[in-house]
């Protein structure tokens, strides 16, 4: 069996821009996904039980459920419940940036009820408002502790972006899936895709391996 | 919405069901055992072992999953020069992939336990092997117990992946399902309640389970 690595220099842009596609979805995804998981992790710590079930049931749902599937139900379902069509790429981030927002609100709320409650009784004793406490006292200390867990987030959410091939979004996987079927070249190109892959998330792996030793909290 | 059509069709998702979970639990038996051995490789046996296990698992983290499962059913034979089926593919790449995650998990759990109580049984002239099989492993499968829920859930979600490679599993089959019907959107959201069906009672049996438990992996 001879093989004909050339193929990937050949079609090096696209695979480029492929790449570009994938890193695209994964920053917009994560900065949509902070607010948003911090918001439903707001709600989900709010006492009041009508503003906390609804958000655990989207919360519950969305960590249950495969992306690929959300990602379908967004294309196929969305689209037809709302009566307005999206983008095959819009419909990408909808499904990502509610999968991601789910997980990133249950590591926001672990983080913020890691924080010892007396502290914020301490705070709260000294005449400081709820508001206050949460941002001077409460969110600086979450913030450390979450940060490895986002980090893992992250690298999760980079390699899930491929599954958006699956409705014809034009990331890495998507472009290396269309030459293999254009060139017939499947060892090379496939091999190529799983390398390129490989070079970006490796060094990832190794850095949330690093912040996971770096900010590890011993209380 | 209406059901009634879909739901002539019992049979057809109830086979696409049962492959969901026979892929599922085969990965989950081939990368339990493929973890455990790893991670006592990783934890006992030396650095070289170690490095080279450490570079298989951090690959398996830095690569998507559905580029390994493409990579496997039409990379993969090309290079041993015989035909995998899709199922066979599937099994093998969920299981090298749950088996790296498994790997850290089994060793987080073994280095999570003091060095003092292995000192303590080969002092007592046990060997280094009887030692973990019977001190060390009892107490941190205890300790590993709410990461291997949240695994297990994965393990059923990733599944669904194969779908990218015609395994006729649930998300597969609710496509086919879809265009024979037209219903994209019940059938869409039944996979999605089948799906919750199947992972919120893992999280939440497990997690019921560690909380009887969890004492017995105190120390």
């Amino acid at each position: 069996m001879t093989f004909d690595w050339s193929v990937l220099w050949t079609y090096r842009a696209r695979l480029l821009d492929g790449l570009g596609v994938t890193v695209m979805l994964a920053v917009v995804t994560m900065t949509l996904a902070i607010p948003f998981g911090l918001l439903l992790a707001f709600l989900r710590l709010s006492g009041a039980r009508v503003i906390r079930a609804p958000a655990t049931v989207f919360v519950e749902v969305f960590r249950s459920t495969p992306l690929l599937l959300q990602v379908y139900w967004a294309f196929y379902v969305l689209p037809a419940l709302l009566g307005v069509g999206f983008s095959a790429i819009t419909t990408a981030l909808i499904g990502l940036v509610c999968n991601v927002a789910s997980f990133n609100s249950e590591t926001f709320r672990a983080g913020i009820m890691s924080i010892r409650p007396g502290q914020t009784n301490a705070a709260l004793a000294l005449g400081m408002g709820r508001a206050q406490v949460m941002r001077h006292i409460v969110l600086p200390q979450a913030v450390r502790r979450v940060l490895p867990a986002l980090a893992t987030t992250w690298v999760s959410l980079f390699k899930d972006t491929s599954l958006v091939s699956t409705i014809a979004v034009g990331d890495l996987s998507y472009a290396a899936l269309q030459i293999r079927s254009e060139t017939y070249r499947v060892m090379e190109v496939l091999t190529g895709m799983a390398v390129l892959y490989w070079l970006l998330g490796y060094p990832q792996a190794k850095l949330v391996d690093w912040l996971h030793r770096k900010l590890k909290t011993a209380e | 919405m209406d059901f009634a059509p879909i739901l002539l069709y019992w049979r057809f998702i109830a086979h696409a069901l049962a492959m969901t979970l026979l892929i599922t639990v085969l990965s989950i038996g081939f990368g339990g055992m493929v973890g455990v051995v790893v991670a006592i490789g990783r934890t006992y046996g030396g650095r070289l072992l170690d490095a080279v296990l450490g570079f298989y698992v951090d690959s398996m983290r830095a690569i998507p999953l559905l580029v390994i499962l493409i990579w496997t059913y039409f990379a993969f034979p090309l290079m041993l020069g015989w035909n995998l089926s899709p199922v066979a593919a599937a099994v093998l790449g969920l299981s090298a992939h749950l088996g790296a995650y498994a790997a850290e998990t089994v060793r987080a759990g073994l280095t999570s336990i003091r060095p003092g109580q292995m000192r303590a049984a080969l002092a007592l002239g046990m060997t280094r092997a009887s030692a973990v099989r019977t001190i060390i492993l009892p107490q941190a499968i205890i300790r590993m117990l709410p990461p291997i829920g949240s695994l297990l859930v994965f393990a059923v979600k990733d599944s669904g992946i194969a779908s990218a490679i015609a395994v006729p599993e649930l998300i597969r089959q609710s496509q086919v399902l879809s265009g024979i019907t037209y219903h994209a959107f019940e059938v869409y959201t039944l996979a999605m309640g089948i799906y919750f069906l199947l992972c919120y009672p893992i999280a939440r049996g497990v997690d019921a389970v560690y909380r009887r438990v969890a004492y017995l992996g105190a120390s």
